[in-house]
């Protein structure tokens, strides 16, 4: 019996978690579109969320098609779609963008995580990969021109890193008891107390752990 | 870096009600959510975007906001001047909002021209308030900031000069602190990923 029911509760735990509506999804991406905006490194992927508002959208297509075009809810059907591509089309390119512009510090970050918490999704590692090969070859076939001492660009100098401590404005969801900012101008630290719902100003590397888990929204 | 017209777009996602002249029985089901039903003559919230949309068809009217109206906006004006930090306005985005609703719906919202200078006039102060604040902000050398009740409109007029700026200003100091290790030519560039540029220092 005892088994019976643990398999009833994780049972149910699975249902929980598979019970997220659509307009929670929405919600998911548009905050995780908000952060990639304003975040100066890449954040994880997040897949997942883009994928099943992708699904939405084909099924939805797929209903508006049986519909009669003088049914006055078709408009705002096809309208709501418009407004949720443009939402992820915006978030997929705000991540490329970085993947161009960081190319070789992020795929050297992201070969020394695990497939699990990977950053990048398969597709934008394909990318990525691509990216930096290319930006090689062009490279090299510059420079076989230049004199010999020229021949070769070392890591150092083609890599371009993002600058982690740039400031953001941030918005607290919860409540965090101390937050480290590392004050550059008089070389000593601070702490202080986020309160929830507060909106704040400080450098992106002092909050990047929130941020990443959902405690804190870029704003 | 956001354009103000994202901003806008966030802005449509706000919640307000309208009277629709045309009566659907069923509730549609949008991503976001389910409005309905409409009903003539009776009033129902559905998203900014649904209510311009159907504004725009002529099949409703749209209904003002509570604060959308001279003398409340006044009071928030009175309340802005007394205090000595950004008060909570009842709405987020009362700029877009405000000009958003007078564009489309001028003729549903009573003394729009009224409103139009009293949000302006809010603005202004609030922008004038911000603007002297990151200025002492600056002069303090602070590295951490509080910013209750600024909208995101008003963070972004602010966007990108000002954390730009700081950026500026803490390579800077710490180029300073930092100054012996000076030698080390090999040193990465660091950028934003609006002003990066692939440079090989050769």
């Amino acid at each position: 019996m005892d088994i019976d029911i643990r398999d009833l509760i994780d049972e149910e735990d699975e249902d929980n978690q598979e019970e997220m509506t659509a307009q929670k999804v929405l919600q998911n991406v548009e905050r995780a579109w908000l952060n990639e905006k304003f975040s100066p490194e890449i954040l994880p992927h997040q897949t997942d969320y883009v994928e099943c508002l992708l699904e939405q959208i084909k099924s939805m297509e797929g209903n508006l098609a049986k519909l009669t075009k003088t049914d006055p809810k078709v408009d705002l059907h096809k309208l709501e779609l418009e407004r949720i591509k443009f939402v992820i089309t915006s978030y997929l390119r705000t991540r490329l963008k970085k993947i161009e512009s960081f190319c070789v510090s992020v795929l050297e970050e992201e070969a020394t995580r695990s497939e699990e918490d990977a950053y990048l999704s398969p597709a934008e590692l394909k990318f990525a990969k691509e990216f930096a090969l290319n930006a090689d070859n062009h490279f090299d076939t510059i420079l076989r021109h230049m004199p010999h001492l020229y021949n070769n660009l070392d890591r150092n100098k083609k890599i371009i890193e993002p600058n982690l401590n740039s400031f953001v404005f941030l918005k607290c969801n919860k409540h965090i008891d101390s937050v480290i900012i590392k004050n550059t101008l008089e070389g000593q630290e601070e702490e202080i107390v986020l309160e929830d719902g507060s909106q704040h100003l400080m450098p992106y590397s002092s909050v990047a752990e929130f941020v990443k888990r959902g405690i804190v929204q870029l704003i | 870096m956001m354009h103000p017209s994202e901003i806008e777009f966030m802005a449509e996602n706000e919640i307000i009600q309208i009277v629709p002249t045309f009566n659907h029985a069923g509730h549609v089901h949008l991503i976001c959510g389910s409005y309905g039903p409409f009903r003539a003559g009776l009033p129902l919230n559905v998203p900014i975007w649904v209510a311009l949309n159907l504004r725009q068809k002529k099949t409703c009217r749209i209904l003002a906001p509570d604060w959308m109206a001279v003398d409340k906006l006044q009071e928030r004006l009175e309340e802005e001047k007394a205090s000595k930090f950004f008060t909570q306005l009842p709405s987020n985005f009362y700029l877009e909002i405000t000009q958003m609703l007078l564009t489309v719906a001028s003729e549903d919202i009573p003394q729009g021209n009224d409103i139009k200078t009293a949000v302006k006039d809010l603005w202004d102060l609030r922008i004038a308030k911000l603007r002297s604040s990151v200025d002492l902000f600056i002069k303090e050398g602070r590295v951490q900031a509080s910013l209750n009740h600024l909208t995101p409109m008003e963070i972004n007029s602010v966007r990108p000069v000002f954390p730009d700026t700081l950026d500026a200003l803490m390579t800077l100091h710490e180029h300073i602190n930092s100054s012996d290790d000076r030698e080390d030519s090999s040193q990465s560039s660091i950028a934003t990923p609006s002003s990066a540029s692939f440079s090989p220092s050769l």
